[in-house]
């Protein structure tokens, strides 16, 4: 493209949206870069309307397109092969509608988690996404498929969104599901919407699903000797009639063979409910060799905490009932990186893993990440590289390999709705 | 459309001379689900045993450009299993074995045509329970309820069938058999499962089912509260939940239902009253048992008559055998009814049973209402004698009103029946052209050659087949449709 | 109605459209039907029966010989009518329906029936099934059924195969009067059945005792008939009026209740005002007739020790045909000593159903099996039925099973636990 043409560029971008919301210039773009592929034009439209106009001169000048909220898991997928247009959606923030009897809302994509609670805890309400960090927008949580420990009682993004406007690859506006709690009008496009890493639209509003805020919580930590006696445990809490908001495996640190690991467990409730079933909680614990403990409810763990590009994050996915092996594996394939210092972490109740690894080169870890994948694999476990530096994710797959049958699905529906390829390509699973 | 001779062969030699029906008796008790009013004879039932008998159909027909209608238990309410434009009906329901149920990792696999009751009868001695429970759930296939995204009472809390189906075998229209997602969460892709689960057999056919089992609750308790109007029940319900508790299940019934109930099963219902809620907690019993003090408390505040919570598992069982036999028991009331399921805002009940009154009042005819008030899911049912081509024409403008009154107040057009035959031509009062284009091309990903139950879910089109052609939204972003 | 077709129903006793029409087509009886339970498929489901009816009513279709044959297949247990809400009245649905049949059906339906007979009866392997029907056919009503419907001519195998039976047991004579013993509750006639009397005499010389401990004064009237119940099953409107008028006569003496402890007859006695609302007799039968389980159940008896483990299988024309289930149930778990355990699916047909264990073998004998699977899984060593088709099936499956499980009516249980000697 010339530089004229990269000037009407700009000037259509603007005229659609307004001069100050796109930017070209050289240090403003470099900021927005993912994994260093640095875009041409970055501009912020601040409603539906204006992302849609966006959208449209994208498509007739056939850019390629990276959404971005926070841009907090923009090391999600493989990195870019091209980028031309971030469209950045923090200026879609506002809170359209609230609907406090109903227990339901409706944010812009760009509106954080943090701010729409910071909101909703006047009304008591508060939606029950927690996933790890400050900064994540709610559309970024969507796209990103991203979840907290919560999700052990009120389900993921899938569970609580209930509407969604996007904006198509080629400019339309499209709305799918409903205002309502329950609804089955039509296909479940927000469920397609979730975890598609707006390679199938760019998200613009969510209409979602709120739960009151429980009147009482308490969090339990129970140190157990070993992972035999971590999974023993867990199965007895799945095993019985109580009801947590959270079952963790607390952050654990590699390399000390024997130390004890800590199951966190908590409970929202009336008060009495929550005193009564901490207090079986710590007979469970008893039982499976450990001892129960109140804690505060400290659930950014140690290794959310860990900034860094050197850090690489995995997701595993597992079976909990195979919490003792899943953590055998974990620990071979970790105790094989030289150099490098690992946690591991689980929404345990759930069997998914998390993987934080530090200080290792990329060829250890991408070799780490093989070796894990086939361990996994047998019992229909995954591995998924959350982030990490772009070196790691060009030497390994991020999302690993699909079944072929459930993959030419995929590779279908992104050709129908993206066809040309515009929206993140390349950054999804197997390339799409 | 007849089926040649050489194809009826085929069929029978897929499935066996004891899986193919053929004869006009045989076809004309599949012509309808419980939506009597849509009927289509199919030209063949097939009754397949296997998901690879269920393949070779589906690629036969594929072949052939014969439609495929699949069919559970028959007892959908939306004329989704019945076929509309003749072909090949796949009736599921021999396929109803439990495959596996694993607990430990809570979850089961069965096959589609596995009674939903029954997979909770199977684990209910230890402890646990698949908790989708359509009224239907003691005859109604789970793989209906997959194909329909069922609720039921207790979805309130729990959700409806989509918030528990972690994977699906499906043989697709194009004739693939596809395994999508998994015992193991959050698999990496688009979430296929997501998108397929309510489809309606429109993108194929389920063969097999992975659910997640949840283990039952402590303690639960059945509260029945009378209200001498359905303002006062429609209030008491948002009150409940703005109190910050999450019932297990929010269900209401006017008087018209609660005398056929009465007379049907003998639920021993209060006769008299206007309305009556029926509250159900469930949950650790110290929570369950503070809850249900302040639920009371609610009621009474807002004028119920009577508190009745239910003493013993019986007595439970039958306040409950009324609400689920209410569909049937209606039969008592008139022959015939239509079985609107709008949903509104929960906060909009009072103002949508005040316009219900005067939409019966202006149409002549008797709504009995059943209803899962805590989600706003209405059961309006407007009964009608259908010996009478009048009595019918006002029972449906009626429903449609009654339809485009809940849109009105931001709500859906179906919250747990679906679409099926009855209600493609609804859509369009949810979503603008664009969003019904994004579901036809959807739909043309799974099933290329459009053989996958015709004419269900979305309005057939004037291009006849082809989908909507993009265009630019004709309602302004923001705006509800 | 619009003028529409011809309904294929005819004449008198055609089956009612609107009972009919109160079906809602829901669907809550498909699970519960054994037929549909084996088979699968919706024809041969009481909804699918319902809509061929229906469209059979309405002039959609004629009585073809495939409706006759899903209407045939049907056992009557009526397991569909405790299940649906509508209250549609299947059992007489289906009596009206095969009437219908019997009276217009096509000559290859009648056929059909014949090669089922021919099929079955002269087969060797069938002896076992055949052992109670055909006792039942010797005494019952049945013969002049089998008649009309021309296997007469298999006369000759008949009764040879009849030659190879054992015995019947030696006749129980009963006494026209029994007094009361205690406090008096009352007077009752008792109906000694076509089966009963024959088969298990002992049922009846039990039900005596019992009821007159239980204050009841017995009487038992000579000469008293068939109750019609198998000829109604059959569509047989015309005998089974013949056969229920002369019972409303000769048990229309002075009594209270008329008892009977045989589930099939009592069910089909109760029915009697649906069909001869003109016969006052009839009538006066019909709201008199109670199953012995109902009147013991409000009595006092004394039980001494019965050191057992019971199961109970719901009769289909008790539980379904009279809606009685905890008085057999109550009464067996006021014996001393005996435990009564559940027994899964309790109430699916054990495929007895009168005579269709002969006309429908094929199903009979799945359903049969399913039946003695569940009662070998509950543990029990004794099973206990309020009807007597049921118990010679279920005793025939047990048998073939090699299992030693006792197959008794409840009120056998409960004349062994009685403390007071007659």
């Amino acid at each position: 493209m010339s530089a004229v043409a990269s000037r009407s560029v700009a000037a259509a971008l603007r005229s659609v949206t307004a001069a100050d919301r796109v930017r070209d210039e050289r240090a403003a773009l470099e900021t927005f870069a993912v994994d260093a592929i640095v875009p041409r034009w970055v501009a912020r439209p601040v409603s539906v309307d204006e992302l849609a106009a966006v959208m449209t001169v994208a498509a007739e000048e056939r850019l390629i397109v990276a959404p971005r909220g926070s841009g907090s898991a923009l090391d999600l997928g493989a990195p870019p092969a091209r980028l031309d247009l971030v469209v950045d959606l923090s200026g879609l923030d506002a809170i359209v509608e609230h609907n406090a009897d109903d227990l339901t809302v409706t944010v812009q994509a760009g509106r954080s988690l943090h701010a729409l609670n910071r909101y909703l805890l006047a009304h008591r309400q508060f939606l029950p996404l927690d996933p790890p960090g400050e900064a994540h927008t709610v559309g970024g949580t969507a796209a990103a498929g991203l979840s907290g420990p919560l999700r052990f009682r009120y389900g993921t993004m899938r569970d609580l969104l209930l509407g969604v406007r996007f904006v198509q690859a080629d400019g339309v506006v499209t709305w799918g599901g409903s205002k309502v709690v329950k609804s089955v009008t039509g296909y479940d496009v927000p469920k397609l919407m979730v975890g598609a890493l707006g390679t199938l639209g760019v998200l613009g509003e969510l209409t979602l699903r709120l739960h009151s805020l429980p009147e009482a919580e308490r969090t339990w930590l129970v140190a157990v000797p070993s992972a035999a006696a971590a999974q023993a445990l867990v199965a007895s809490i799945l095993d019985s009639t109580l009801q947590p908001n959270r079952i963790e495996l607390n952050d654990h640190t590699l390399g000390a063979a024997d130390a004890p690991l800590a199951v966190l467990v908590s409970f929202g409730s009336v008060m009495e409910a929550v005193v009564e079933q901490g207090e079986r909680l710590a007979r469970l614990a008893r039982d499976a060799g450990g001892e129960a403990r109140a804690v505060s409810g400290e659930w950014t763990t140690a290794s959310d905490r860990v900034a860094g590009d050197r850090r690489t994050t995995l997701r595993v996915g597992s079976l909990p009932a195979r919490l003792r092996s899943t953590f055998e594996t974990l620990r071979r394939a970790l105790g094989r990186i030289a150099g490098a210092r690992s946690t591991l972490g689980a929404h345990t109740g759930l069997g998914l893993w998390r993987v934080t690894i530090d200080g290792a080169t990329p060829e250890a870890i991408a070799t780490a990440v093989a070796w894990l994948r086939d361990a996994v694999a047998e019992h229909g476990g995954y591995v998924v590289v959350t982030g990490g530096p772009v070196a790691v994710r060009r030497r390994v797959d991020p999302w690993g390999p699909i079944a072929p049958d459930a993959l030419a699905l995929m590779r279908a529906i992104k050709t129908t709705f993206d066809p040309d390829a515009r929206l993140n390509p390349g950054r999804f699973v197997s390339g799409l | 459309m007849a089926l040649t001779r050489k194809f009826v062969d085929e069929l029978r030699a897929i499935v066996g001379k004891d899986g193919l029906i053929v004869s006009d008796e045989g076809r004309l008790v599949y012509e309808c689900d419980m939506h009597t009013f849509y009927k289509g004879l199919p030209d063949a039932v097939v009754l397949p045993a296997t998901s690879a008998q269920v393949q070779a159909i589906a690629r036969a027909c594929r072949r052939e450009k014969i439609p495929i209608v699949p069919r559970g238990s028959g007892t959908g309410l939306i004329g989704g299993a019945m076929a509309a434009r003749g072909g090949v009906m796949v009736g599921l329901n021999r396929m109803n074995a439990i495959l596996e149920v694993d607990l430990p990792n809570r979850c089961a696999t069965v096959q589609p045509g596995l009674i939903n009751l029954w997979l909770t009868n199977a684990v209910r001695e230890r402890g646990w329970f698949f908790a989708p429970d359509p009224s239907s759930q003691m005859v109604s296939s789970i793989g209906g309820n997959v194909s329909t995204n069922a609720g039921g009472p207790h979805c309130l809390k729990y959700g409806i069938t989509t918030n528990h189906v972690l994977g699906l075998e499906l043989v697709t229209g194009s004739g693939e058999l596809v395994q999508l997602g998994g015992v193991v969460a959050d698999r990496p892709g688009y979430d296929l499962v997501g998108a397929a689960v309510g489809a309606e057999g429109t993108f194929g056919l389920v063969t097999a089912v992975t659910v997640r089992m949840l283990h039952a609750p402590e303690a639960v308790k059945t509260a029945l509260a009378s209200f001498t109007s359905m303002e006062a029940a429609a209030e008491a319900v948002s009150a409940i939940i703005a109190a910050g508790m999450l019932p297990a299940a929010l269900e209401m019934l006017d008087s018209v239902m609660i005398g056929a109930i009465n007379a049907g099963v003998g639920a021993g219902y209060p006769e008299g009253a206007a309305a009556v809620l029926l509250i159900e907690l469930d949950g650790p019993n110290a929570e369950v048992e503070a809850q249900a003090v302040r639920a009371a408390a609610i009621c009474r505040e807002r004028g119920a008559l009577a508190v009745r919570v239910a003493r013993d598992d019986a007595e439970r069982a039958l306040l409950w055998k009324g609400r689920k036999e209410a569909a049937g028991a209606v039969g008592r009331l008139a022959p015939t009814y239509l079985l609107q399921d709008a949903v509104v805002p929960r906060s909009k009940l009072p103002l949508i049973m005040r316009q219900m009154e005067e939409i019966a009042r202006r149409h002549g005819v008797l709504i009995a209402n059943v209803f899962h008030a805590g989600d706003g899911n209405l059961h309006p049912l407007i009964c009608y004698d259908d010996r009478s081509a009048e009595e019918l024409a006002r029972a449906k403008l009626a429903n449609e009103e009654l339809l485009e009154a809940a849109i009105a107040l931001g709500g859906s057009v179906t919250g747990e029946h679906g679409i099926g035959l009855d209600k493609a031509k609804n859509l369009p009062l949810q979503y603008a052209d664009a969003d019904l284009n994004f579901m036809y091309r959807l739909r043309g990903v799974f099933d290329p050659d459009r053989v996958m139950n015709p004419d269900k879910l979305l309005p057939a089109h004037p291009a006849c087949g082809e989908g909507f052609r993009p265009q630019r939204p004709v309602v302004p972003a923001g705006a509800w449709v | 109605m619009a003028s529409g077709p011809a309904s294929a129903f005819t004449g008198p006793d055609a089956p009612d459209l609107d009972a009919l029409r109160k079906c809602v087509h829901c669907g809550i009886c498909l699970p519960q039907c054994p037929t549909y339970h084996v088979l699968g498929e919706e024809m041969d489901s009481p909804r699918g029966r319902l809509y061929l009816m229906r469209a059979a009513a309405e002039g959609r279709i004629a009585l073809t010989e495939t409706l006759g044959q899903h209407v045939d297949r049907c056992l009557g247990c009526r397991a569909c009518e405790t299940a649906c809400p509508s209250g549609v009245p299947f059992g007489q649905l289906l009596e009206a329906t095969r009437a219908q049949i019997e009276r217009h059906g096509t000559p290859a339906h009648r056929g059909l029936l014949t090669s089922f007979l021919y099929r079955v009866f002269p087969n060797p392997a069938r002896l076992g099934t055949l052992l109670g029907p055909l006792r039942l056919y010797q005494r019952s009503g049945l013969r002049r059924l089998v008649r009309v419907s021309g296997v007469l001519r298999l006369f000759p195998r008949l009764a040879a195969m009849e030659a190879m039976l054992p015995d019947l047991p030696r006749g129980v004579e009963l006494p026209e009067l029994t007094g009361a013993r205690g406090t008096r509750r009352g007077r009752v006639g008792l109906l000694t059945g076509c089966v009963q009397r024959h088969l298990y005499p002992h049922v009846n010389r039990d039900t005596v005792r019992l009821l007159s401990v239980a204050g009841y004064d017995v009487v038992v009237p000579r000469g008293q008939g068939c109750c019609g119940a198998l000829a109604l099953h059959a569509g047989r409107l015309e005998e089974f009026r013949g056969q229920a008028s002369a019972l409303a006569a000769s048990l229309g003496g002075e009594v209270d209740w008329i008892v009977t402890n045989a589930a099939g007859c009592g069910s089909a006695m109760k029915e009697y005002g649906h069909w001869l609302p003109d016969v006052p007799a009839a009538q006066a039968l019909a709201a008199r007739t109670r199953d012995v389980s109902e009147l013991l159940a409000g009595a006092h008896l004394p039980l001494g020790r019965l050191d057992a483990t019971v199961t109970y299988h719901d009769a289909c024309h008790l539980a379904h045909g009279q809606r009685i289930r905890t008085q057999p149930r109550d009464l067996l778990r006021r014996i001393p000593g005996l435990k009564l355990v559940e027994l899964m699916d309790s109430d699916l047909c054990c495929g007895s159903a009168g005579v269709y264990n002969v006309l429908e073998p094929g199903m009979a004998d799945a359903l049969l099996e399913r039946k003695v699977a569940r009662i070998l899984e509950s543990g029990a060593s004794i099973v206990a039925s309020g009807n007597p088709g049921c118990l010679l099936q279920i005793q025939k499956g047990l048998r073939a099973r090699g299992a030693a499980i006792e197959v008794v009516h409840p009120v056998d249980l409960l004349a062994r636990a009685l403390t007071e000697r007659a």
